[in-house]
């Protein structure tokens, strides 16, 4: 039986001819640009969180307090709330931190009179404070210590990364729905002219007393075969543009945002891609499908 | 086998009734051949439709096989037809199969398995001297050949009922002779048919049971 059904629906394929072809190429269109918009926005959201992790806000010190006052120090900023953890930096490890940052220019630092640099403290915000809001009420809060100098570091520009890939995702996913409603109208005029090819089978098959899900499921098969086939073309299309791209953006892309690769899909978002397209070629199968009930 | 009892079917034209078929009443016992008779529009072909429940009277009951047709549901229905065969004026074969997937397909559809087909495929194209001619497609078919072809898809599932509408109607003698022959052959085996026709001449010369249908009513049911 699934043999038969398989068959008919292969058959039904070859009857839609052209219009069957064009629904193909709709769908891989559907697919590739929200298959591409998600693998941008999800490498973005990658290098967003990324650059979640690493925000620090530093507190400039008026003067390096003792051992014992850093100590206390430590104590009252970590139970702020906001913080997930703080670090003492003396005047000392700054300078070497500068030195180690300088590299062969190290010995410039040599020649000052005395050490620049102030002691700070290193705070990493917490998940809550990682937001702007969250992020300047931390800043507020560090600023009013009596022993801060000065107060430097936000997330603004992390939100704004975020900001940019929560908009990149809209967009994939208003283009490749707009191009998925097509792909669905195209597979239903596709299944219509099938319907019409086939209306002596289902003459045939209604009056020898054939369930409705035998008439009805190759012309569902044959809509989730174009699906299926629009989502392969699509992957194949990814992956080509992926292995052509992704080697030469990726020395721009750590440079800019510190990824130090670009990522495909996982195995999961690549069932997700052919299921995706499946449905949308069987939902346009089973739409003319329920309009042309005689 | 088939009991109508009382009915009447009114078609409506916009806002004209037509009435197709008015109180008729009959029953046809189990192996019987009956010959259903009378002129062009005179509400056969109708009858036949209602039998194999493709549309439901207006008014009166009907069982065929057992199953009360008026009050059937919509998900029954498959199991009624599966029981019967019915042939056509115009073959109704399909154009891009041969003969014998022409005659296959009807199993296939009901999901026999593929080892029981091909016997009983042939076993339909034998009755009606049609195995030479399984792989001919319908266009290279006479209409004689075409019918007979029809013919051994109705009986390949061996329904217990076989329905025959007009099937000699674009013959001409010597091939309507051999759409008989070859049902009364089916009707030897123990199959019951209803064999509608026009041709006044082919069911006298059948002598069956005759129910002449005449505007709407049986007026005469002999034989």
């Amino acid at each position: 039986m699934v043999g038969f059904l398989v068959g008919e629906a292969l058959r039904d394929l070859r009857r839609a001819g052209r219009v069957a072809v064009s629904a193909i190429v709709l769908i891989t269109l559907s697919l590739a640009a929200l298959g591409g918009f998600w693998l941008v926005s999800s490498n973005l959201d990658r290098a967003v969180a990324q650059w979640r992790d690493r925000v620090r806000i530093v507190v400039y010190l008026k003067r390096e307090p003792s051992s014992a006052d850093a100590a206390a120090l430590l104590e009252r900023v970590r139970a702020m709330p906001g913080v997930a953890g703080v670090t003492f930096i003396g005047k000392a490890e700054a300078l070497r931190g500068l030195k180690q940052v300088l590299g062969k220019d190290a010995s410039v630092v040599d020649q000052l009179p005395a050490n620049p640099l102030p002691a700070s403290l290193e705070v990493t915000p917490s998940a809550t404070a990682a937001t702007p809001e969250g992020a300047r009420e931390l800043v507020a809060r560090l600023a009013a210590l009596p022993e801060a100098d000065e107060v430097a570091g936000s997330v603004d520009w992390v939100e704004q990364l975020s900001h940019w890939q929560r908009l990149l995702a809209t967009i994939g996913l208003g283009v490749g729905a707009v191009l998925a409603i097509a792909a669905i109208l195209t597979v239903t005029t596709a299944t219509t002219l099938v319907l019409h090819a086939r209306r002596h089978e289902t003459e045939i098959m209604r009056l020898v007393g054939a369930s409705e899900v035998t008439i009805r499921l190759p012309l569902l098969l044959q809509g989730m075969m174009q699906g299926l086939a629009g989502a392969v073309l699509a992957l194949g299309a990814l992956v080509l543009t992926y292995s052509l791209v992704a080697p030469r953006l990726e020395p721009l892309v750590s440079l800019t945002l510190g990824l130090s690769q670009l990522v495909f899909f996982t195995p999961f978002g690549v069932a997700a891609l052919l299921a995706v397209g499946t449905i949308l070629g069987g939902l346009g199968g089973w739409l003319a499908r329920a309009g042309r009930e005689p | 086998m088939i009991e109508v009892h009382r009915v009447s079917k009114v078609y409506s034209v916009g806002p004209v009734k037509v009435p197709a078929l008015r109180e008729v009443s009959f029953r046809i016992a189990k192996g019987e051949f009956v010959v259903l008779t009378g002129a062009s529009g005179a509400g056969k072909t109708t009858l036949l439709r209602l039998l194999y429940r493709d549309d439901l009277p207006s008014e009166g009951d009907i069982e065929v096989l057992g199953y009360d047709l008026v009050p059937m549901r919509r998900s029954q229905v498959g199991a009624l037809r599966r029981s019967i065969g019915v042939v056509f004026q115009d073959a109704k074969l399909l154009p891009v199969r041969t003969v014998y997937e022409n005659v296959a397909f009807v199993l296939r559809v009901l999901g026999t398995p593929r080892r029981e087909i091909t016997e009983r495929v042939f076993d339909a194209l034998r009755t009606v001297g049609m195995s030479s001619r399984a792989q001919a497609y319908p266009a290279q078919l006479s209409q004689g050949e075409a019918q007979r072809a029809a013919l051994a898809r109705a009986i390949v599932r061996r329904p217990p009922l076989l329905l025959a509408d007009e099937p000699t109607g674009n013959l001409d003698e010597s091939m309507a002779a051999e759409i008989l022959e070859a049902l009364k052959g089916i009707g030897s085996g123990g199959t019951t048919i209803v064999l509608a026709t026009h041709q006044a001449r082919l069911a006298s010369a059948l002598k069956r049971r005759t129910l002449t249908l005449d505007g709407g009513h049986v007026v005469k049911d002999e034989g």
